[in-house]
C-alpha cells in the first residue's frame, strides 16, 4: 500500500496534475458557495471535459471537484443563512447565529477545520479500511436504514423548545416529503394533478427558501438593525475551541464516514444525524440552535466525512453511495474502466492517485479557504438593502437551475413565506428538515423491510443491527416522555406537600 | 372534342406541376431544419444510462446539424416532465426528448400523461438485453432458482428500480410467463437493488448484462436468463425465455422523441441525421465501450412506434394482472 502511494503522490505532483487539481477545487469552491449548484451538477458539467483526459486526471479532477463542493456549502449558510449545498444545512442552525453575534470569523474557521479533519478522517478511512468498509455496509439492508431513520427523528425529543412544536414540524417535513409518486406501489399522491408535484418536493426549493430566503424576509422588516462587520477574522487554529469541539469532531467524522459507506444514503443524511448525536451527547443541547461550536463543527466534519465514505462502496464493490458518486460510476463507464469488487486491484494505480489527490485537496481547503472566504465575506459590508435582493437573485437562479424549473422557484419562495411566518412563533424549523430528509427514508425501509419477510413485522427485531438501533430510539422516546413526567409529579408532590403545612 | 380534352389533360399536368413544385418548395423549407438552437430534454437523471446517451449525441449532432445542442436533465417523476415539456414546446424539431422504455412503463402506470398520440418517435438508437441477476452464492444457474421459487411459492423476493420501470416490467412478464410466485420489491436507486443481491438479502434483480460484468468478474453476481429468442454470442451459456418455451423478450431501449405535430419533412431530416450518427465509428466506439452493441439498435421512426404501440399494450395487460 505504502509503495501505492507513494506512487500516487509522483503522480498527483506532475505539474499539470497538480495544476487540474488546483483548479478543481476553486471550482468546487465557487459552485459549493452558490446555492442550487451542487457537486452533481459540478460533475456532470464537467464530464465531457474530461474525456480528453487521461483516466487517472480526469478521475482526480471529479473527485476534487466533489470533496470541495462538500466543503464551501458551509460558507454562505454561516455568512447569509443560504447553505450553498443541501449537505450544509444544518450548518446554518448554529453558523449564522454566531455570524450575527460578530463571532462571523470564529464560525467560519470551526467550520473550515471540522470540514478539513471530517475529510482527512473519511480519506484515510477510504484508503486503509475500504475492503472492510464496504463489506460491513453491505450487512445494512432495509431494516437497518428504517432504524437509522427512526433513530435521527428521536431527536426531535431533546431539541431546545417546545416538544409539541418539534413535532408538528416533524409531521410537516414528513408530509412535505409524501408528495410525489409513492416509492413502493406507483400511486400518485397529492399532486393535484399537476405533473411538477408528481417527481416530489425537493430538497433545494425547501432549503433556501425556508432559511435563505426567510432571513432575507426577516431582515427586511428592518427590526434588527444591519451592523456591518469591517473585518472577518478567521481563526482556523484557535486552542480553547479546538479543545471544546475535540470529541464532536471525532464522534462527527467516525459517524460521518459509517454512513457515507451506506448506499443510498448521503451526506445530507449524516450531517443530520451527527448534529442530532452531538446534541444528545452535550451537556447543554438547549444551547443549540443559539450558536454553539459544536453545532457547527458536528455536520461539517461529519458530511465532509460522508462525501469520502460514499466513495467506499464506489470504488470496493462498484456501488454509489450518493448522488454525485453516482455521476462518477457513469465516468468510470465512458472512460471504459469496469467497476466491480476487482475495481481496486485492476486499476491500483489510479486509484492510488485519487486516494493522494483527495488527501491534497483537504489540505488545499485547509490552505485556501481562508483568502477565498474572506473575499465572500466582504460582502458583509454591503448594506443589506443591496445584499438582500443580491440573495434572491442568486437563490432564484440556483434553484432554477436544478432542473430549470419555475415550479420550484415558486415553491422555493412559497417556503420562504412559510419559514418566516412560522420563525415569528419561534417555531423550530429544524423539526421541518429531519422530517424531510429522514421521512422517505424511513417511510419506504419500512415498507421494503416488510416486503423482504413476507409481512413479518419481527424482522426489525430478529436482525442484530436494526434491534440495537430501535432499542437505543425506544429508550430515547421513552425517557424523554418519562423524566419530565417525574419531574412533574415531584413537584406537584411538593407542591402538595408545602400545601399541606 | 380530342383538343378539349388535351387541353384538360394539358391543365392538369400543369396543375400537378406546381403542386409537386409546390412539394418541393416545401421540402426546401425543411431542409431549412433547424432553425435555432436545439434543446435536448433527458428524461432521466444526470450520470445514468440515458444521460449518457444524450451527452455522446449532443456534440455528434451539432456538427451534423450545425446547431448548438443544449442538454437538460429532467429526472423527475421518472421523466414525465420532459415528454409533456416536448409535447407543449413548438412543433419544430428543435425540442428533442431523450427518453428510455421508461416511457412506455409510466405511460401504462399512469403516471405519465404523455402519450403515444403526443410524442411521434424519431428513432431507436440503443436496444439492451433484459437478464434475470442473482447471487451464485444462493443460485448456481437457472433451474435452481426455478426449483427454488417453484418449490417456494411467495418466499423469492427480487429487486428492481422504482415502481412502473422496465425491470418491474420484466419482472411482471417473467411471473406471468413461467407461473411463479413472487414478490418485488422497487428501490430508488440502482446501487441499492445491487447492493441488496450481494448482500444475499434480496434472492435477484432484473438488470442488463453491462450494468454488472464488473461483478460477474469477480463472481458476485451472475445473470442466468436472457429475455431474448436467441442466445447472445458473447454469452452463449446463459438460456434464453424463449427456449424455455415462454413468449417472452424484453430490454430497456433508449430513443428520441419530438412533438407529434411535428411536420414529416423535419422528423425525417432528425432521423437522418440521427442514422448518420449511429453509424458513425465514432457512436459505434461509444456502444461497444458502455456494451450497448448486443444486438442492433436502430430501429427507424415507423417501426419504432409500432414495437412501441405493442409495449405499452403488453405493460397495461401486465400491470392489469398484477
Amino acid at each position: 500500500m505504502l509503495d501505492g502511494l507513494m506512487n500516487g503522490f509522483s503522480v498527483v505532483l506532475q505539474p499539470m496534475n497538480f495544476l487540474i487539481l488546483l483548479s478543481a477545487v476553486f471550482i468546487g469552491f465557487i459552485g459549493g458557495a452558490l446555492p442550487g449548484i451542487s457537486g452533481v451538477i459540478l460533475v456532470v458539467i464537467l464530464l465531457p471535459v474530461t474525456y480528453g483526459m487521461d483516466s487517472t486526471t480526469a478521475f482526480m479532477l471529479l473527485t476534487a471537484i466533489y470533496a470541495s463542493t462538500v466543503f464551501s456549502g458551509l460558507i454562505t449558510a454561516i455568512l447569509y443563512r443560504a447553505p450553498g449545498t443541501p449537505e450544509a444545512v444544518m450548518t446554518s442552525f448554529d453558523g449564522y447565529p454566531m455570524t450575527q453575534r460578530g463571532e462571523a470569523g470564529k464560525a467560519l474557521g470551526i467550520g473550515i477545520l471540522s470540514s478539513a479533519i471530517g475529510g482527512l478522517v473519511g480519506t484515510i478511512a477510504l484508503i486503509v479500511f475500504a475492503p472492510m468498509l464496504a463489506s460491513v455496509a453491505l450487512k445494512f439492508s432495509s431494516p437497518e436504514f428504517f432504524a437509522l431513520a427512526v433513530l435521527g427523528l428521536t431527536v426531535v425529543a431533546s431539541l431546545g423548545g417546545s416538544l409539541l412544536l418539534g413535532l408538528i414540524g416533524a409531521m410537516i417535513g414528513l408530509f412535505v416529503a409524501s408528495v410525489g409518486i409513492d416509492p413502493m406501489t406507483g400511486t400518485l399522491r397529492y399532486t393535484f394533478g399537476n405533473l411538477n408535484l408528481a417527481g416530489g418536493i425537493q430538497l433545494i426549493p425547501i432549503i433556501v427558501g425556508m432559511f435563505a430566503i426567510s432571513e432575507v424576509l426577516k431582515r427586511a422588516q428592518g427590526n434588527a438593525p444591519h451592523t456591518p462587520i469591517k473585518k472577518v477574522k478567521i481563526r482556523i487554529f484557535d486552542m480553547p475551541v479546538i479543545r471544546r469541539i475535540r470529541l464532536t469532531l471525532a464522534r462527527s467524522s467516525i459517524l460521518g464516514v459509517a454512513i457515507g459507506t451506506l448506499p443510498g444514503i448521503g451526506a445530507s443524511t449524516a450531517a443530520m444525524v451527527s448534529y442530532s448525536e452531538a446534541m444528545r451527547w452535550s451537556r447543554h443541547p438547549k444551547e443549540f440552535g443559539k450558536g454553539v461550536p459544536e453545532g457547527i463543527a458536528a455536520p461539517e466534519a461529519a458530511n465532509n466525512a460522508a462525501a469520502m465514505g460514499a466513495l467506499v462502496p464506489l470504488f470496493a464493490l462498484g456501488i454509489p453511495g450518493s448522488g454525485t458518486t453516482a455521476v462518477i460510476l457513469g465516468a468510470f463507464i465512458m472512460h471504459g474502466l469496469q467497476p466491480g469488487p476487482s475495481f481496486m486491484i485492476n486499476n491500483g494505480d489510479l486509484i492510488y492517485a485519487v486516494f493522494v489527490g483527495l488527501l491534497i485537496v483537504n489540505l488545499l481547503i485547509l490552505a485556501f479557504s481562508k483568502p477565498f472566504v474572506a473575499v465572500l465575506s466582504r460582502m458583509l459590508n454591503i448594506p443589506y438593502s443591496a445584499l438582500g435582493p443580491i440573495i434572491i437573485i442568486c437563490c432564484v437562479v440556483g434553484t432554477y437551475s436544478v432542473q430549470n424549473s419555475m415550479f420550484d422557484v415558486w415553491l422555493m419562495l412559497g417556503f420562504g413565506v412559510m419559514g418566516f411566518l412560522l420563525e415569528k412563533i419561534n417555531f423550530p424549523l429544524v423539526a421541518i428538515i429531519l422530517g424531510v430528509v429522514l421521512g422517505p427514508i424511513a417511510e419506504s425501509e419500512f415498507r421494503r423491510s416488510l416486503g423482504m419477510s413476507q409481512g413479518d413485522p419481527s424482522i426489525f427485531f430478529s436482525r442484530p443491527i436494526s434491534a440495537t438501533l430501535l432499542c437505543i430510539a425506544i429508550t430515547v422516546v421513552t425517557l424523554a416522555i418519562i423524566v419530565p413526567l417525574i419531574k412533574y409529579l415531584r413537584k406537584r408532590n411538593a407542591r402538595l406537600g408545602d400545601a399541606h403545612q | 372534342m380530342l383538343d378539349k380534352y388535351k387541353l384538360a389533360a394539358i391543365g392538369i399536368l400543369g396543375v400537378s406541376v406546381a403542386a409537386v413544385s409546390g412539394t418541393t418548395l416545401a421540402s426546401s423549407e425543411a431542409s431549412d431544419y433547424p432553425s435555432g438552437n436545439i434543446k435536448a430534454l433527458v428524461a432521466a437523471g444526470a450520470g445514468g444510462g440515458t444521460d449518457n446517451f444524450t451527452r455522446q449525441v449532443q456534440p455528434m449532432l451539432e456538427k451534423r446539424l450545425d446547431t448548438t445542442v443544449t442538454v437538460i436533465d429532467l429526472p423527475t417523476a421518472s421523466g414525465a416532465i420532459a415528454h409533456q415539456r416536448t409535447a407543449n414546446n413548438a412543433p419544430d424539431g428543435q425540442t428533442l426528448d431523450f427518453a428510455s422504455s421508461t416511457l412506455i412503463t409510466s405511460l401504462a402506470a399512469g403516471q405519465n400523461p404523455t402519450g403515444l398520440d403526443q410524442l411521434t418517435p424519431v428513432a431507436r438508437m440503443q436496444s439492451d438485453v433484459m437478464t434475470l441477476i442473482v447471487n451464485p452464492d444462493k443460485y448456481e444457474n437457472f433451474q435452481e432458482f426455478y426449483d427454488y421459487a417453484k418449490n417456494n411459492p411467495g418466499e423469492v423476493v427480487i429487486g428492481g428500480t422504482a415502481a412502473a420501470s422496465p425491470d418491474k416490467m420484466a419482472f411482471l412478464g417473467f411471473k406471468d410467463a413461467s407461473g411463479l410466485e413472487m414478490n418485488f420489491i422497487p428501490y430508488d436507486e440502482e446501487g441499492s437493488v445491487s447492493s441488496n443481491v450481494l448482500s444475499g438479502n434480496i434472492d435477484g434483480m432484473f438488470g442488463e448484462i453491462s450494468s454488472i460484468l464488473g461483478y460477474m468478474e469477480s463472481g458476485k453476481m451472475k445473470p442466468i436468463l436472457v429475455f431474448a429468442d436467441k442466445r447472445l454470442e458473447d454469452f452463449p451459456d446463459i438460456p434464453t425465455t424463449v427456449e424455455k418455451g415462454w413468449d417472452l423478450t424484453d430490454g430497456n431501449e433508449r430513443g428520441v422523441f419530438v412533438n407529434a405535430d411535428t411536420p414529416e419533412k423535419t422528423v425525417a431530416a432528425i432521423e437522418s441525421a440521427l442514422k448518420d450518427i449511429y453509424e458513425s465509428d465514432k457512436y459505434q466506439d461509444y456502444a461497444s465501450k458502455v456494451h450497448l452493441d448486443y444486438r442492433e439498435g436502430w430501429m427507424g421512426s415507423d417501426a419504432y412506434r409500432k414495437e412501441l404501440k405493442a409495449d405499452l399494450k403488453q405493460y397495461k395487460r401486465l400491470l392489469k394482472n398484477e
